[in-house]
């Protein structure tokens, strides 16, 4: 079934192509690669394949098996003894929003304007000329969920998939997700309770709800009477007919707990999101099918994550419930491609490596809607990447990362700098090195 | 009241005699001792322990050596003998680490725990003095809160001692401590027995952002570098006041005690070499303005701290023999840390300069290996030839250098402390977990026995009265 799938997918690819006229750019960069004799981590019940061939076309996976001979114009990668991996994404990141964090011209992740809460999406500010892309893609990471953060409303907005390039053509959604935070950080939003936080919550989804059935009564000029703005319930409207997920910050147990049962109430598709005592009501979660999007590295206790701990998410998995992981914390955006470090971390505890890598790959990928995403499978986007070891040990490196087919330079601002002051003759003359 | 008169006469004699001797001697004597009393000294002791062999590991010395199915002897708590092939009493404890690895207890030379503890609440924030931007008297152990948490997991992470900082919101931050990672109701006993203090000095962004937002000085880099030589310019005059007390005792024209003042007392200190600075400073020009005010005034840099572009000085900083202790891969947080490459420890080591792998994190610190094996693995994909032999001293023997303390921990060398990390993989796997932790010979954790797992007073039936937090 893939295989007919994956070449349905190269003609309409093809079709599009002629159709576009964007021929010649598109074929001078979608080579045909051939990657040989990789152990490869498919992200699929296969598991891990071993001296295995992956032939990769017109930005897709079109074959994985043994010794796979060709005949046609391609690259050879040999990847004898290495490992490879689909491209991997961070859950939760900021990518394109911001380029120095202190400084505040850079930054486009959240809005001070209180008309804009469920309504604020990120998409259209994304800067895919960033450097911080460049930098996360040659380690690895080739996808990333880009979030809005902080805002005036308990509803910090929409959030994006992109892919790491560099242009436009790195936008794949637009509104992939609706955030809000609950816990200590939407009770300060909502006037300093959790049950406060609970009420803007339910109400504005009730309010949401309401407009949707009745909004052709309301016209510009109306007198409007709801607890959010118009725009704002209106950006509600995916999420009440769960064609986008409603992401909830939460950590406390029994505030998980009471998520859980907004989520039911209004039969909203609820995703977890940091979730630090999620693995103390492990059972529930899984029960309602609820993901959990977590960083594992984090193990420090807050009032509301008393009870966090780095074997959780190996609690959370084993209990069947679906992680998606973000990482490292206070660097998941600059250093968004640590999501891998994250999962490491994850594995020591005890999750097995291959569902922990599941979770950067193709859970992310389902969780949040990527179609044809995060497996080495036939029929899949050809994002992937060869590493120079274990895909989870912190002593490998990336070799080469494909991004829909299109084999990525190794290069971004800070190997350009690390180039040019590797030797520490002539400084003068540095001012010459490019 | 005679008898009172009598007495005190007497003492007054007594100390004159005393300082009298103290002055004739070498002069040598007064320059290198504190002018003042040193309060709070350390009350740590450490838990007597029987002597044991450690078996069958593979051991990183911390001298840039390993040695392959080694044993570590330790006896009284210390480190008696390290190598292959020598002989030990049927009756000696032995742990067997066959295909474990052994390294000398983890030392992180830019840690806030305590002063920054967990849980971070408003009441917690107790590292930066931000109300003047020079506060050389404050000293971050009296904000220590020895039960914060994240202490019993950083040793899980195999970290044996940490220096805690002031934080870098000022020009002078004030004195910084060394503690072992040990349970205590003080931090007098948590403090490293003869570890100098440390003075926190702070370049670029964050002092002239705190003190330009009040409208006050530094609001600018020239602000701040006059802010530092104003503050050592009346060090200067203090301890030239002192010289000159002392030198007139018991002459004629004997002088006026100085009044004492703790900013200066601190400053005078560095100046005299007995305590160290650690420098948070990122950009490459302003760690050479800061090297070029430390020859004016006659003082040391120990280590530049963060240092995001130390890797453009490496060359400098091997010469003027100063640490830089930075990160495996932070920036971009701010602009002074955009220029960040992967390979800056690699870098700094390759030019013969003290690397140092540190924290500034509560949740770093618990994974100062991992941290090490990216800044090594870096190195190496751009064709250098690090080794764990070679990485482990950026996080074991040359923090204790920057501290001062590597006559004493650091290395697996004989006489050293018994701090020793027995380890379930090489360090510098994702894998590798602190098994067993050893303080002064004392084992202090260990991951097979529950009841080897410290738990500080905050863990103790918070979130279950009859239990512990994990």
């Amino acid at each position: 079934m893939k295989k007919i799938f994956s070449y349905c997918c190269r003609s309409c690819a093809k079709m599009l192509i002629l159709t576009v006229g964007l021929l010649h750019s598109l074929i001078s960069n979608a080579e045909d690669f051939l990657i040989k004799n990789a152990i490869v981590h498919t992200a699929t019940k296969q598991g891990v394949l071993n001296e295995t061939d992956i032939y990769v076309s017109d930005g897709f996976i079109m074959q994985v098996g043994k010794n796979i001979q060709l005949d046609g114009k391609h690259t050879l990668i040999d990847a004898k003894g290495k490992h490879v991996t689909p491209g991997l994404i961070n859950a939760s990141t900021q990518l394109g929003l911001v380029e120095i964090g202190a400084a505040l011209s850079t930054v486009d992740h959240s809005t001070k304007n209180t008309m804009q809460g469920a309504s604020f999406s990120v998409a259209s500010a994304i800067n895919f000329r960033s450097t911080l892309i460049p930098q996360n893609r040659i380690n690895g990471l080739t996808r990333a969920i880009v979030r809005p953060s902080g805002g005036t409303s308990i509803f910090q907005g929409q959030g994006s998939v992109i892919a790491l390039l560099s242009d436009q053509q790195g936008l794949i959604s637009e509104h992939s997700a609706q955030y809000a935070n609950y816990g200590i950080a939407g009770a300060n939003i909502s006037g300093g309770s959790r049950a406060s936080a609970y009420l803007v919550l339910d109400k504005a989804l009730d309010e949401a709800n309401y407009l949707r059935h009745n909004r052709s009564e309301y016209k510009i000029g109306y007198d409007w009477k709801f607890s959010q703005s118009v725009q704002d319930l209106d950006a509600l409207k995916g999420v009440l007919e769960k064609k986008v997920p409603l992401v909830i910050s939460v950590h406390r147990s029994n505030d998980i707990l009471q998520m859980i049962k907004l989520a039911k109430k209004h039969s909203v598709r609820l995703i977890l999101a940091g979730a630090s005592e999620a693995w103390m009501v492990a059972d529930e979660i899984a029960r309602e099918k609820i993901p959990v999007i977590m960083d594992p590295i984090l193990n420090l206790p807050s009032f509301e994550s008393l009870s966090i701990r780095l074997d959780a998410a190996a609690i959370l998995n084993e209990a069947g419930v679906k992680l998606v992981f973000t990482g490292i914390d206070w660097q998941s955006t600059h250093n968004g491609y640590l999501v891998r470090q994250s999962a490491g971390n994850a594995a020591a505890y005890g999750m097995p490596a291959e569902d922990a890598l599941k979770a950067m790959t193709i859970n992310t990928a389902e969780v949040f809607g990527i179609k044809n995403y995060g497996q080495i499978a036939v029929g899949m986007e050809a994002d992937i990447v060869v590493w120079d070891g274990d895909p989870l040990e912190l002593t490998s490196n990336a070799d080469v990362v494909l991004i829909k087919g299109i084999n990525q330079a190794m290069v971004s601002r800070a190997t350009r700098l690390r180039d040019r002051y590797w030797d520490l003759d002539n400084i003068q003359m540095k001012a010459f090195t490019r | 009241m005679t008898r009172t008169k009598t007495l005190s006469k007497q003492l007054l004699l007594l100390i004159l005699v005393v300082g009298v001797s103290s002055c004739s001697q070498e002069k040598k004597d007064k320059e290198d001792a504190s002018t003042q009393p040193q309060p709070f000294p350390s009350t740590y002791r450490p838990i007597l322990s029987d002597s044991f062999v450690i078996e069958h590991a593979t051991v990183l010395t911390g001298t840039g050596k390993q040695l392959e199915d080694a044993s570590v002897f330790v006896e009284k708590g210390k480190i008696k003998l390290v190598g292959q092939n020598f002989y030990v009493a049927p009756e000696i404890k032995r742990y067997d680490a066959n295909g474990k690895w052994v390294t000398p207890g983890l030392i992180d030379v830019h840690s806030h725990l305590g002063v920054y503890a967990s849980p971070s609440i408003e009441s917690t924030q107790d590292g930066n003095e931000m109300t003047n931007p020079v506060t050389a008297e404050v000293w971050a152990e009296h904000s220590v809160w020895t039960q914060d948490p994240g202490m019993p997991l950083a040793l899980a992470g195999g970290v044996t001692t940490f220096q805690v900082l002031p934080g870098s919101g000022n020009l002078i931050g004030g004195r910084g401590v060394t503690l072992k990672n040990v349970f205590a109701r003080s931090v007098q006993g948590m403090k490293f027995p003869g570890a100098p203090h440390s003075l926190k000095m702070a370049c670029g962004e964050n002092p002239k952002r705190v003190y330009g937002k009040k409208n006050r000085a530094p609001s600018t880099r020239m602000g701040n570098v006059a802010g530092y030589r104003a503050a050592w310019i009346k060090a200067e005059k203090y301890r030239n006041d002192w010289d000159k007390y002392y030198e007139s005792l018991g002459s004629e024209k004997e002088k006026d005690k100085p009044k004492r003042d703790l900013q200066l007392d601190t400053l005078v200190d560095v100046l005299r070499g007995n305590i160290l600075v650690h420098n948070h400073c990122y950009r490459a020009e302003e760690m050479l303005v800061m090297i070029d005010i430390a020859n004016e005034f006659g003082y040391k840099i120990a280590a530049f701290h963060h240092a995001v572009e130390a890797y453009k000085v490496a060359d400098v900083l091997a010469k003027e023999n100063i640490c830089a202790a930075v990160w495996a891969d932070w920036w971009g947080f701010k602009h002074e840390a955009f220029d960040h490459v992967k390979e800056n420890a690699a870098m700094v080591d390759n030019a013969k300069a003290c690397a140092i792998i540190h924290s500034d994190s509560a949740i770093g610190i618990q994974h100062l290996n991992q941290e090490t094996a990216k800044a090594m693995a870096a190195g190496n994909k751009n064709g250098l030839k690090l080794e764990p032999k070679d990485a482990i001293a950026w996080i074991t023997s040359n923090p204790a250098k920057a501290i001062g303390i590597e006559e004493k921990t650091g290395t697996l060398e004989e006489n050293k402390m018994a701090d020793i990390v027995i380890w379930s993989h090489n360090p510098f796997s994702i894998y590798a977990k602190a098994e067993k932790v050893f303080i002064d010979g004392a084992l202090m954790y260990d991951r097979d026995d529950p009841g080897k797992q410290p738990v500080s007073d905050f863990d103790l039936g918070i979130t279950d009265p009859t239990g512990e937090r994990l």
